[in-house]
């Protein structure tokens, strides 16, 4: 193993935010607030793909985790502008409300 | 227990417990600054899990462009808080929190007794050695041109998208 | 970390090299203070500040006496935690951004050396840039939780101008990293060691002239300093994002401001004009160290003089315009140098 941190210390934490980020996609009604645990769904990845990189001595981990930062950030830009269409049009965000296209 | 991961352990603990914060919090401009908060201690993880550059763009991207861009659309629309629910999703609710309890079992069971099992590396990297950003460039440009270039026409993609998303809607 | 046994001695050289800056910035505020009003008298031929003191100079004193005793309002119906959190994050922001800063020439003694910065951390240069992201939100939060309209726009305005010329910022600053190919500002001033033709020092500056005119212009907008100070422009939005913040609240961010200035010409000397060192200069030991010292200090002195220069000078940009200067001209010129450096470095390279 590389480095002083063990590699379950860093899966643990990734798998806690992860599920955190579960909890808060799939509890909240405010859109914002379940993009944001998406964007931390993806850090909790992040994190896990470090530690691995860190545990078996390679540089991959950090090469994908540089392309999932510049992904998230091209997802975050298009899903806030979605957002504000969707804002602008509806007034609200609560996305139990915005179901236009139900039967 | 070294000071290492003593901060490491500190770290962590303060990104899980500020997730939670965002997660459970009913103002929306809060949460996005608890989640700030919860990446720089990520951030501080990265940076001991041997990979300062990672560290250093996650705050500059990740905390300080998107999270700033999530602020500002959320300051510009005056979004208010969340109303509480009044039609109420019982079952929603409770399944939904049954789904993230059996994950976060299954996740946790699963990552707890991986750490025995990494395969050693066949061509271990010195600690040092492993965040090194010019040996991260020179890999990034020869091996990984292509998802570079890649990840470049995306990111013009959702520019441009973003820009005609965003516009307001033409009065014909 | 851990490792062979650190004596206290270590330790305490570790804590006054971080400290030291720390505690010396914001003393040197105030007669930055001073010299702004002076300078700004000076260049609008008036006499400034001269009843308090000889020549005025304990004139910041009294500013400084005045401001404690003013009564500190919040509003209303403000965000009283993120009301008080925002200046704290700008001093924050702004005396950490010091840290990767070498001030001084490394004292070698007793066989143990001393480097002259906080950290020399192998991402060097992006730290700083990390730090300054996190100042975005000293302004934007204090814009957002004052709960006033001005304050808002004058928060979300500064935010905008800070973000977007950050990337003009960092494409001239990734010039100077690609010249050095190291991101450590210790490597930076050591690659603008030696003379060419004997005379002319080896500074960043001569080659990349351009990206350190893009890089001075957009320390000003970075730093909320005429002629890009419109988000706190007295005419336009009362007092902007600061509009509601009284004695020292607004105290921490004037000196926030100030500690910007400084650490803004600090990171210009450091990078474009080879920071503590002068050709022909080997520094030894502490003499050296402190001669090398006065060297970085004369030189940030000089920027922070054009800082104020400037200020005094030149009209406010309207926000358009000043947008328009960031995106469409600064950005631009800033990949054209590095296209520029990066043909430099082949050619450099080509034996």
């Amino acid at each position: 193993m590389i480095g002083s941190i063990p590699l379950s210390d860093a899966l643990l934490v990734s798998g806690a935010l992860f599920s955190i980020g579960i909890a808060g996609a799939l509890l909240r009604r405010n859109a914002i607030q379940i993009f944001l645990s998406i964007e931390l769904m993806m850090n909790a990845a992040n994190l896990a793909l470090i530690g691995y990189g860190a545990a078996l001595g390679t540089r991959e981990g950090q090469i994908i985790v540089f392309f999932v930062i510049a992904i998230a950030a091209a997802e975050a830009a298009v899903g806030l502008a979605i957002f504000v269409a969707l804002f602008r049009h509806s007034e609200t965000i609560d996305v139990n409300k915005i179901n236009l296209l139900k039967w | 227990m070294t000071a290492g991961r003593a901060i490491f352990d500190l770290a962590a603990a303060v990104a899980i417990v500020f997730s939670g914060l965002m997660v459970v919090g009913r103002n929306p401009v809060r949460s996005v600054l608890s989640l700030v908060v919860a990446f720089f201690g990520l951030a501080t993880c990265f940076v001991l899990l041997l990979a300062p550059f990672i560290a250093a763009l996650q705050v500059i991207v990740y905390a300080g462009a998107i999270l700033v861009l999530f602020l500002f659309v959320l300051m510009l629309l005056n979004v208010g808080q969340e109303q509480p629910d009044r039609t109420g999703r019982p079952i929603q609710t409770v399944l939904g929190s049954a789904a993230v309890l059996v994950f976060a079992g299954l996740l946790l069971g699963m990552f707890r007794g991986s750490g025995a099992h990494v395969p050693t590396p066949a061509d271990p990297i010195s600690p040092s050695a492993l965040g090194d950003p010019a040996a991260l460039a020179r890999l990034l440009y020869s091996d990984y041109l292509l998802h570079f270039e890649a990840v470049s026409v995306l990111l013009l993609a959702a520019l441009v998208g973003a820009f005609v998303l965003a516009r307001p809607e033409k009065v014909s | 970390m851990g490792g062979s046994a650190l004596t206290f001695l270590d330790w305490a050289i570790v804590v006054l090299r971080v400290a030291l800056p720390v505690l010396v910035l914001p003393l040197f505020v105030v007669p930055l203070t001073w010299l702004e009003r002076r300078g700004a008298a000076f260049i609008q031929d008036r006499p400034g500040p001269n009843r308090v003191g000889p020549l005025g100079l304990v004139q910041p004193i009294a500013d400084m006496i005045k401001m404690f005793f003013k009564e500190a309002i919040t509003p209303t119906s403000a965000d009283r935690f993120l009301y008080l959190l925002a200046p704290a994050i700008a001093v924050f922001a702004a005396l950490s951004t010091f840290a990767v800063v070498p001030y001084g020439a490394t004292i070698h003694v007793d066989g143990r050396e001393i480097p002259m910065l906080g950290a020399d951390l192998s991402i060097g240069v992006l730290y700083i840039f990390a730090i300054t992201s996190l100042s975005v939100y000293a302004i934007v939060l204090a814009g957002w939780a004052s709960n006033s309209k001005f304050s808002l726009m004058g928060g979300i305005r500064s935010g905008a101008q800070i973000i977007s010329y950050e990337l003009a910022m960092t494409t001239a600053a990734a010039g100077v990293i690609l010249a050095s190919s190291s991101f450590r500002l210790s490597d930076v001033i050591a690659m603008q060691q030696g003379t060419w033709l004997g005379v002319i020092p080896r500074w960043n500056v001569i080659p990349q002239f351009f990206g350190f005119v893009v890089f001075f212009i957009s320390a000003f907008a970075e730093t909320n300093r005429l002629p890009f100070d419109l988000p706190e422009a007295e005419a336009e939005l009362v007092a902007g994002y600061h509009t509601e913040y009284s004695a020292m609240r607004f105290g921490a961010f004037q000196m926030a401001e100030y500690v910007n200035v400084m650490v803004v010409s600090a990171i210009t000397t450091t990078l474009y004009f080879g920071g503590w060192s002068l050709p022909g200069f080997h520094p030894q030991g502490a003499l050296g160290a402190l001669a090398s010292l006065l060297v970085f200090m004369a030189k940030s002195f000089f920027f922070v003089c054009v800082f104020i220069w400037v200020r005094w000078t030149l009209p406010r940009f309207r926000y358009d315009q000043l947008m328009k200067i960031g995106w469409k001209a600064l950005l631009p010129l800033a990949l054209a140098n590095l296209l520029w450096i990066g043909a430099l470095e082949m050619w450099r390279m080509r034996a």
